[in-house]
Order: structure tokens, then sequence, then C-alpha cells
């Protein structure tokens, strides 16, 4: 930017005008940045206050805007500028200095409760947006004044110099950070769709919808997928009681097939996938015929298969004639039009008995359940009864699992004389001579261990996703992130392992891996509560059971879901902005690559799979493929990674404005804290006027991912006695919304120590917390334990150098 | 991920502990099955046995199944069930029609106030019942410990009214073991009410048509005219010696299907009982005042908590039937003993007519206090079933038809006096000769149940 004008406003209400000298702080920016413009005003907020830095704005040629007020969270309708144009820094003096500092609780007392109850109940970003909203109500009721002006206006001289440093930071912060250029480029906005199921139908239908050409992939001869086999479906409508007609998915079939919209390729499977989103290259083949179409984005919905029931020989499958598996037995179901016969013999089934959870919740085949095998076992119950008046079926189950509105079909079917249930523990699977299955049932709710003799038995076996291949399917050992097999290639550093990930459905030409990393049981969602359809591959979304077991109308409900998602991701990547969960964020890393050693630290920690590499090792930018979390500015040993407002040097810069004095009894401490959750739970600390110990210096990171090493030397050799990162919880479980983030932040701290020992220093000095965001209250216990940690080592020796 | 725990339905938490104390108490197929009467010849054509199956090597395969570790470990071999979906449509139809919503929480056991604590009722005769196991239901004597108090009905969160179910099975008791089987399905069967009314009404017209509508000498009636101004006598329009054989025939007619029918039942109760190797502690006879006793107070009906006055009217129409029995028996001797012939003044020595008049009033209280709570109930517990209000009708047309007959007589009003006396004749020659297959029958059939249960060492201290 050709001119930079940076000018600070100070608000002085919410309690802040009362907690901190305010001409000090004016003093701040404007004796010690040489900043002309420094003005304070009660309520920045107000009409009046917006007003005052809308004037300099459009007077005074002010483009860089740092207002010391409430939290960067609120009131982000009023501070609201151009970010094309204009930098805007927010230094938040009230949620987590003012409110944190034991004072203004008589005057901000009434809304704590408020905040408390919202912040306290949930667990994700709607919660810190209802705080939000609690928090922007503030000023509507203005704080009464103090009784005692005198008493009032005593300062605390810790809690002054906190937000004194804090305006230093912010100041820096706003003088290293320039507008964003965003990267635009001509984009394709055609969505494929891999997998021709309900999943793939429904997103291939709303995507058509909503304006956006389809390219529909199916692998076999015909759409319609597992649905399109079955006999009779589970309803999808209210009152969710009656099974319906399997047909109902021609409809679905017959629509996709005349949209102009779709173009439907059968019998086809992916070559490669090249590019990022809306700059995709996939090339397919279909019918034989290879053929290189310009994609934007790619909705996954390739289903599931059902667990090998060979591996079930225990519970008689493969030994016994009559023992057969629920896909087994929709497949009879179909083709005798209900009628099923046994195999053994031909007879009609009449006492059909189904074993639940055949191989699943079982920590040797599939330790999760399926949610659909019990649904499936009532559908196909009613299959038997249907066929004979005096036919019956004996469901076996641990626990029978309908969720949400399918309790009603349950019910239903359970009012059914002929469907007769019971919780126990098969024990024995035995076969008589004239074929029939006999269970040894313990722990039954019959009230004793019975034997049940059934004609036939069908085993509930649970679905596998096509994530994994046929070879590949046992999900309890698998190789980390990609299917492949372990390579061991013996280096100069010894033996290492690592797995030669193998392409199943997507081929992509990612230096990563051809294929999504999956999680737990090969599944590839990013996280599957908090942000379903996302992957870890942007402008890739999966839909459907492939990234989750589930019924046919839930796939259909995802695959609208990831249609959108898909949708939002075209019109993001348009306009050069980052997607879910930094939407709209226009800036973008940027390589200096002329310091580049070719280390491939960030491509290999990338979480997005980002970046590639050429044959020299040199990263090679997908900038659309990029979620902004900074992982990679953290990785970089050189230092060369930076985004318009957001750099190594940045950061670095204002530690360096923190004021680090010699005496003792003023410890520095610096909390590098996660945006997403970290952030808002300080925030609600502040809400909730839970004290914080002054001697914190607060600085967001994106992502705990972008903690660069550098930084912790620098600063603990100019004296800060120790580092706090608190940030998301990782690991199987994990909360981070970069998905890696905190665990490379984990694993790079391993590192420092080696720096810390150079520098004579204890390695506890530096402390990474796993915070959910609901966990707010426990902020200020942790924050205070660490400081008396550090108490306990004594002063930094490098204090004063 | 996936295996985050889903809704779960359908826990239970009793099942353990209930799992082997059951055993003890229910039949072992195989061998109550042994019994061609007690069980239809359909399933006589029993398979093996459980044990047999158990012990047989061949063809059993080692699952790698083995019990949890906190689940206690039957070693016991397990029992081949039959499940019979007819069975359970029976129950439906017989009044359990809500049994299949039952999920086995066990609300109903633990609410119930006159089941015994260990392995309580009516939760596991639920799970029987949905499963369609008659063998273990009939030979279950808590069918009969149940009262109907209808305490599980109100509280069932699912509205499977375990009660109803409880007495649709021992409708369905009644009707397998008292004999004949048509009249059992008769009676219980609202679509041929009327036919089934018409055989007393019948009868009784046979037998005044046969033995003399009136005597003309004592000049009451005269060809179907009443004569007015003359004293009426029912004596004069049926014979008295004819109305007494009648009824004796219809008394000894239930005694006999009654004796059949409850030996019957014995033996199943013992059967089912010697299988699951626990005999019988003493006779039962010895049990039989104790059971007495607990009839004669209605300790039991005591212990309902919705249907709380239900101990006191069930206690006046019992009271009413004894009152009345005895009365009857007065009467008997009057006539033909001590030749002292009716009607009985109130001035008597021997308290006849106060003895029936108490009764008779204590009826009436009795039956119109069934009525009115029953109606009260409704909404809470239901309203009850054709086998509950076919008994209650019958037992309020005798009492306010043999009221009814003594009012119109001292009001001398003969017109409607003899048809009301004919119509209280038939009545009680419903109750009489329906006795065994109406719920009337409960009153033995309970009996019995209730000793067997005492002798099983099965029973609630009271």
């Amino acid at each position: 930017m050709a001119d930079t004008k940076i000018a600070v406003y100070i608000c002085s209400d919410c309690g802040i005008g009362e907690t901190l000298d305010i001409e000090a702080l004016q003093n701040v920016a404007s004796k010690e940045y040489k900043i002309e413009i420094v003005k304070t005003a009660p309520f920045l907020c107000s009409e009046e206050g917006a007003g005052i830095i809308n004037d300099d704005i459009n007077n005074e040629g002010v483009n860089k805007i740092v207002i010391a007020a409430c939290s960067p969270r609120v009131h982000t309708d009023i501070f609201d500028y151009d970010t094309l144009k204009y930098v805007t820094e927010r230094v938040n003096l009230r949620e987590q200095i003012v409110w944190t500092q034991g004072a203004g609780k008589s005057t901000e007392a009434e809304e704590a409760p408020e905040a408390l109850s919202v912040a306290g109940s949930e667990a994700e970003t709607p919660a810190a947006a209802d705080a939000e909203t609690a928090a922007s109500e503030a000023p509507a009721t203005p704080p009464e004044m103090p009784a005692d002006a005198e008493a009032a206006s005593a300062v605390n001289e810790n809690t002054q110099e906190m937000a004194e440093d804090h305006l230093r930071m912010g100041i820096v912060r706003a003088q290293k950070s320039e507008p964003p250029e965003p990267f635009i480029e001509p984009i394709n906005r055609t969505i494929m769709v891999v997998g021709g199921g309900k999943a793939g139908l429904a997103s291939a239908l709303e995507s058509a919808k909503a304006g956006y050409d389809v390219v529909l992939l199916e692998k076999e001869a015909e759409l319609g997928g597992w649905t399109r086999k079955m006999h009779k479906l589970l309803p999808d409508k209210a009152p969710f009681q009656a099974t319906q007609a399997a047909d109902v998915i021609n409809g679905l079939i017959e629509a996709a097939e005349s949209s102009d919209k779709i173009r439907i390729m059968k019998s086809a499977a992916i070559e490669s996938i090249e590019g990022q989103p809306g700059q995709y290259k996939a090339t397919i083949n279909s019918n034989g015929a290879s053929e290189t179409l310009d994609i934007g984005a790619v909705i996954l919905s390739i289903g599931w298969k059902p667990y090998d029931a060979n591996k079930l020989g225990h519970l008689g499958y493969g030994k016994f004639k009559n023992v057969v598996t629920n896909v087994e037995m929709e497949q009879m179901a179909s083709d005798s039009n209900g009628q099923v016969a046994r195999p053994s013999d031909g007879k009609q089934a009449k006492r059909v008995a189904f074993l639940q959870c055949a191989g699943q919740r079982d920590p040797e085949h599939l330790p999760y359940c399926s949610s659909v095998c019990c649904l499936t076992s009532l559908k196909q119950a009613l299959y038997v009864t249907d066929s004979d008046p005096n036919a019956s079926a004996f469901i076996i189950y641990k626990d029978m699992r309908t969720p949400g509105l399918y309790e009603n079909f349950y019910q239903a079917a359970q009012d059914n004389p002929g469907v007769m249930l019971t919780k126990g523990e098969v024990i024995d699977i035995t076969e008589d001579e004239s074929g029939n299955v006999l269970l040894e049932v313990d722990n039954t709710i019959l009230g004793e261990k019975v034997m049940i003799e059934a004609d036939m038995l069908v085993l509930a076996t649970g679905m596998v996703t096509n994530m994994l291949p046929a070879a590949k399917d046992s999900v309890t050992d698998l190789t980390p992130d990609y299917v492949g097999d372990w390579r061991e290639t013996t280096t100069q550093d010894g033996v290492i392992r690592e797995v030669i990930a193998e392409p199943v459905v997507l081929n992509l030409k990612y230096r990563q891996g051809p294929e999504m990393p999956h999680l737990k049981y090969g599944f590839p969602d990013s996280h599957f509560i908090c942000f379903p359809y996302e992957t870890r591959r942007t402008g890739i979304y999966a839909a459907g059971a492939v990234r989750q077991p589930m019924t046919a109308m839930q796939a259909a409900t995802d695959g609208t879901g990831a249609a959108l998602k898909a949708i939002q991701c075209l019109e993001l990547t348009a306009q050069g902005m980052a997607v879910h969960p930094r939407a709209g964020d226009q800036t973008f890393p940027e390589i200096n690559f002329a310091s580049c050693t070719q280390c491939r630290r960030c491509t290999v920690e990338c979480p997005f799979g980002v970046l590639d590499e050429d044959e020299k090792g040199t990263p090679k930018t997908n900038t659309s493929r990029c979620r902004r979390c900074g992982t990679c500015m953290g990785a970089c040993p050189q230092r060369i990674i930076s985004f318009k407002n957001y750099s190594v040097d940045m950061i670095a810069s204002m530690m360096k404005a923190i004021k680090v004095p010699e005496v003792d009894e003023k410890p520095r401490i610096i909390a590098l804290v996660c945006e997403n959750d970290a952030y808002p739970a300080l925030d609600m600390a502040g809400f909730n006027h839970e004290n914080i110990s002054p001697f914190y210096r607060i600085i967001p990171l994106r992502c705990l991912g972008g903690t660069n090493l550098v930084w912790i030397a620098d600063a603990l050799s100019a004296g800060v006695e120790g580092f706090l990162l608190i940030g998301c919880v990782y690991g199987d479980d994990y909360q981070c919304h970069f998905i890696k983030g905190s665990e490379m932040a984990n694993e790079r701290l391993g590192k420092v120590q080696e720096t810390l020992s150079r520098l004579m220093l204890e390695s506890e000095r530096i402390e990474q917390v796993q915070l959910a965001i609901n966990e707010w209250d426990k902020l200020p216990g942790i924050m205070d334990e660490f400081a008396e940690k550090l108490k306990g080592f004594g002063p930094n020796p490098f204090k004063g150098f | 991920m996936a295996d985050e725990p889903v809704e779960e339905k359908t826990e239970s938490s009793a099942t353990a502990d209930e799992a082997g104390a059951a055993v003890e108490e229910t039949a072992s197929v195989a061998e109550s099955e042994s019994s061609p009467e007690a069980t239809g010849g359909e399933e006589s054509t029993a398979t093996e046995s459980a044990a047999e199956i158990a012990d047989d090597d061949e063809g059993v395969i080692a699952t790698g199944m083995e019990a949890d570790a906190k689940a206690p470990v039957d070693v016991r071999p397990a029992k081949t069930i039959k499940p019979d979906v007819r069975f359970v449509r029976e129950v439906m139809s017989a009044g359990g029609a809500d049994l299949k919503k039952c999920y086995q929480c066990a609300t109903c056991s633990v609410v119930c106030n006159v089941t015994p604590d260990d392995t309580p009722f009516p939760r596991k005769e639920m799970q029987w019942a949905q499963w369609g196991l008659k063998d273990k239901l009939m030979g279950n004597p808590d069918i009969w410990l149940c009262h109907q108090c209808s305490d599980c009905v109100a509280q069932c969160p699912r509205g499977a009214k375990p009660g109803n179910v409880m007495q649709a099975i021992a409708k369905i008791t009644i009707n397998r073991f008292s004999k004949p089987g048509f009249l059992a399905k008769g009676v219980g069967n609202p679509a041929i009410l009327l036919i089934m009314t018409a055989i007393p009404v019948i009868i009784l017209a046979l037998v005044i048509g046969i033995f003399g509508h009136y005597s003309p000498a004592r000049g009451a009636i005269a060809d179907g005219e009443v004569v007015k101004g003359t004293e009426i006598i029912y004596s004069n329009f049926i014979s008295i010696h004819a109305v007494d054989a009648t009824f004796t025939i219809a008394f000894i007619f239930a005694i006999v299907v009654f004796g059949i029918g409850v030996s019957g039942y014995w033996k199943l109760l013992s059967e089912t009982v010697r299988s699951a190797g626990a005999p019988l502690k003493g006779s039962g006879l010895s049990q039989l005042g104790s059971v007495l006793g607990e009839i004669m107070t209605h300790k039991r009906f005591g212990k309902c908590d919705e249907t709380k006055d239900r101990k006191v009217s069930h206690l006046l129409i019992f009271y009413a039937f004894l009152g009345l029995f005895i009365t009857t028996a007065l009467c008997v001797l009057g006539e033909y003993i001590v030749h002292q012939h009716s009607p009985y003044g109130w001035m008597n020595p021997v308290p006849v007519k106060w003895v029936g008049s108490i009764s008779a009033a204590a009826g009436l209280i009795g039956i119109g206090w069934i009525i009115v709570n029953r109606i009260k109930h409704a909404a809470r517990i239901g309203i009850g079933a054709y086998f509950d209000w076919l008994l209650i009708s019958v037992v309020a047309m005798v009492i306010v038809t043999g009221a009814g007959s003594w009012g119109l007589r001292v009001a001398n009003i003969g017109a409607l006096a003899y048809p009301i006396y004919f119509v209280h004749l038939s009545s009680v020659l419903f109750l009489f000769i329906y006795a065994p297959f109406s719920k009337m029958a409960h009153m033995v059939y309970r009996t019995t149940a209730m000793v067997f249960a005492k002798a099983a060492g099965r029973d609630t201290p009271m």
C-alpha cells in the first residue's frame, strides 16, 4: 500500500475507562509509535463513535484502523471495513483485560449470567456467536457510574501494563499487515458426483436444480446403487411406520437421466484428478473410452460395501447353508418377491432368526455400530411375516438401535405379532440334520438360556466404507492415513517404514497421496460433528455411507448437504476466498522461493495437501486447495511463507513489542491462543469475569499449527518467562478446525527442547494445553497454574540482556 | 465416529438377575409336552429335548462368543423354546391387544404390589407372550397371583397394558381347562352372546312348560292372566322343586367341570415345577386354609394403588355371594328337611330373610360400585374386556332381578313380578352353567393357583 496511515481509537466504556489509564494508553500510541490520530471516545460502537472512525477514513485517509475496545468477535457489523482497502486491528481490552482483571464487576455483573448460560451450554461456534450477541448488547445499557470516582480511578499497574502491551502488539500487527490481493482465476463450475446411489443422485439433482452442470459417474451399468437392489425400502416420510416400494428410486434415476444439466457416465472409473477447486482436470474412463473433463468440485458418494461375512465363520456363515447375511437376505427377498426360500432345500423360511451386530461392535471385526442393521432386520422380519401369517422372525440383539424417527418404524414392526425380539448373547450356533439352525442364546430377556430353532439365520452384518478396497477392508488393521502396503527403506538415519499409498477411487495427483486421508475405520470425513461433508481435500466433499454408515434417507440428506458445500466452494473460490472454516478470507500463503531449501516440511505438514512439489522438491502451490490455517508458515524453518496479514515476522515483531521489565515480580508469559476455540473461550471467561493473571500477553493464531519455533527462541532470549499454547483437542477425536494443526504444534514443541537446553532453560517453560470451547471455566485455573509453575523456575536468566 | 452411542432402545437391567431364577419355575418344554392333554396335538410333535441338543457334540462349533464376564454364566443346558405366533394372536384377541408394545422396561414389575420379589410378574409374562411361549404361560401360577389392580396398566410407558395381558392369559387358561371347549369358546365370544343367553332361557322355559307353569289349585294365574287382588306367590308360577332340581343339576355340572378343570390345571402346574427340579412342599391341601384366609380378607386387593376401593367393592360382592349361598342352603334345609316353606318372614327365628336381604343389598352396592369405578377409571386403565363385562352384567342382573322379584312381589305388581322372576332365574342359571367358562371361574382357578404357589414356595409375604 502506497500511503499507510494508522489511526488508533480507544473506547472508554464498558468499564475500560474506569479500569485503565486512558491517557497513558493514548501516549503509547502517540509517543512510542508516533501515531498522529489517536482518539478516545465513549462507546465506539455507538453511531457517534463509529462516525469518528468513518470520518477519519474519509477525510484523513486512514487505512489502518486499530480499535482498542471489545473483542474482535463482537460488533463485527459495526467495525466492518472493506478488507481489500483497509487493515482493521482490534485490541481486545474489554473481554480479555478489563473483565479478567477483577474490575468492572459492579457495572457488568448483571449481564454475566446470561453470557454464562449461553457460553457454557454449547460446545461449538454457534455458542460463540450467541455469546457475541449477548455481549454486543452490553453498550445498550450504559454502565452506572461508580459511586466513588476516586476509588475507580485507582488503576492497577499490572492491568495497565497488560493493556499497553496489547495495544503495542495491535499497532505492530497493523503496521505489518497489508490488505490482501485475492487469488482470482477463472474457474469451471461443473460438479462431478462420484457414485450414483441415493446420495449421489441427491447431490446431482440438487446441484442441477441450483443451476450447476453435473457429471455423474457410476461404476456399474445402472444408476441407483444399493437402493435399486432392495426388495423394499425403509420409510423416509412421516409417520415412518411402513416400508415403501423399492421403485421410488426409479423416479430419481429418471429425473437424473432426463436432466439436461446432468451428464451421466456409467461403467465409469476415474483415471486421474489433477488440479485444484475450480480447476480440476478429471480423466474418466467410461465404457472403455477415456475422456478428460474440466471439473470445479467433486462429491464423493461411493457408498459402502457389506462386511466380509467369510470372516464370520464362528457364526456359522460358510459352514451352514441356511446362514446368510442381511444383504443376501435382501437379494433373496427381492428375487422371490418376498417369499423367501431357504438355501439348503428351498423350503419356505417360516422361522427366520436375525442375529444383530454380527461382526459389529466387536473389536475383532467392525468395532463400530453401523446404525442401520437393526432397521434392516426389522424390515426383513416384516418380509417374513408378510409372506405367511404363521411365519415368525426372531431378532436377537445387543441393543435395538433405531435412531431418530425410526423409533416409529421399530414400534410398528414390534407391534407385528410375528416379529419377536429379545436381547441376548448367542453362545452357540449349530445345525440339525434337517438343516435347521439352532441358536443357543444366553442372558435373554426371556429369563433364561434358550435354544431357538430356526429355518434360517440372517446375520446383520455391517457397512464398510468403499474408501477401503475389498482386499484391504479390515478396518481394525488400517495403515495410517492412506490405504497401501508398508515399505521399509534403510537410510543413514535407520530403517524408515512408510506406507506406499495406493489409489482406490479418486486417483488424485496430489503430492500427499492419491486418495483422501482416512480417519478411524477408513472413513474420509474431516470432522463428523462440526463439519459434515468436509474432507481434508478442499473441493472434494463426501456424502452418504462412504463417510459414515447411514440409511438411504440420511444419504439423500447428505447428498444435498455435500452439494451445498461444493457450491459454496466454487463460489468462494471464484472470488479468491477461503472455504470453511475461514470462509471469506482473501489472504493466502505466499512463498518467497528465493530462500526455499526444498526441505519439504510444508508439503508434508499441510493438512489439506495444498502443496505439490516439483522434481527438485520445491513446493508448488495450489492456492484454491488452501484453507489458510498457516500450518505451512509454522512449519517453515526459513520463515519464507507469509500471508498479507499474518507472518512469522509479524508475530515475532508483536512479541518484541512486549515490554519485559527487569523486575522479577513482573513476569511476562506469552499465550498463543487458537482463534477458533481457545480465543472465544477466553472471551467467555471475560464475560464471566473470571480472573486471569495480568502477566499474560495473548496472541491469537489462526491455528496453533502456525506456531513457528523461532518465536519461542526469540521471545525466551528476550526474557519472556514462558509460553502457553492453548489449542484444540487433537488425536482420534480431534476438534482442531484444521485437523492436524494443534497436533503439529505439539510435535514441534517436542523439538524445541533442544533449543531450550541450548539456552539452559527448563523445557517446562513451554506448555501446550488442549481446550474445548466449552471449557472456558477451566482457563483461569490452567493459566494460573502455569504462571505458578513458571514462578517456581525463577526468573528467565535472559531478562535484561 | 460411527461407534458413537446411538439411542439405546431396549435395555434390561433386570435380565441378569432374573435369568437364573426364572429357570427354576419355568417348564422344560420337552417334559411338559409329554402330557398330550396339556398341549395341543401339534405342539406335542416336539423335536428333541434341549438337553439332548446341548449334549450332542455333532455339529457343535466353537463360537468364541463366551458370555460376558459380567453376566452370570448359566451352565445349565438351554431349553428349546417354541415361539408360536398363533398363540400371540390368541392372547391379543383375548384382551391383550397391546402386548406387542412392551419393550421390557420392567416398570410393571416395579409398580406391582402383589408380585413376589423373585422373578416378578408381569414383565416376564409380557416377554413370553410376545414370543408366544404358550407352555411357559400356561404352567405359570403367577397368572393368577395377579389381581388386576391395573397399577401396571396405568404406569406402563408404552401402553402395553400388562394387567390386561395377564387376564387374557387367565382367560385362555380357563378356556383350555374347562371342558367342553365349545362352551368355553361360546362364553368368550361376544358374537354369540344371544345364543349363549338363549340356552338357559330355553332350559327354564322347558322346565316351566313341562312341570306346570302354575298350579290352578292355588289359583294365582289363570291361562296367563294375572288374577287381580291375588297375592303373588312365585312357587305358584313354577314349582320350587322343579327350580331346585334344575339348579341342582346346573350346580353339579359346574362342580364337575370345575373339578376336571382344576385337576388338569394342577397337574400341569405340578409338572412344570417338577421338571424345573423344585418339587412341591406339602400336598397343597395344607395351604388351602391360609389361602382361604387371605381370600376372606382380600389382603391382596388391599395392595392395589390404582383401584384402591376395589377391595371393598369386590369384598361386598364376595360376601353377598357367600350370604346368598347360605340363604339358599337354609331354604333348601327349610323346604326339604324342616318343611317350612317360603316365603320366609322377617320375624322368622332363622334369619333367612335377613341374611338374604342384607346379602342382596351388599351385592347391589358392590356391583354398582364396580361398574361406577370401571367407568371412572376407564381413561387411565381402560374400561375392561368383554370377559369382565359379561360377568359384571350377569352378576348385576342376578342381584337386580332378585331384589326386583322381591320388591314387585311385595308391591304386588304381578304383571312385572313374574317376568322379572323369570329373568332372575334365567340369569342365575346363566351364571351357574357358565361359571366354569366365564370370568366367574377365576374364583376356582385363582384359588387353585394361590394354593399351588404357596405349596411351591412362591408367594409374597403379605
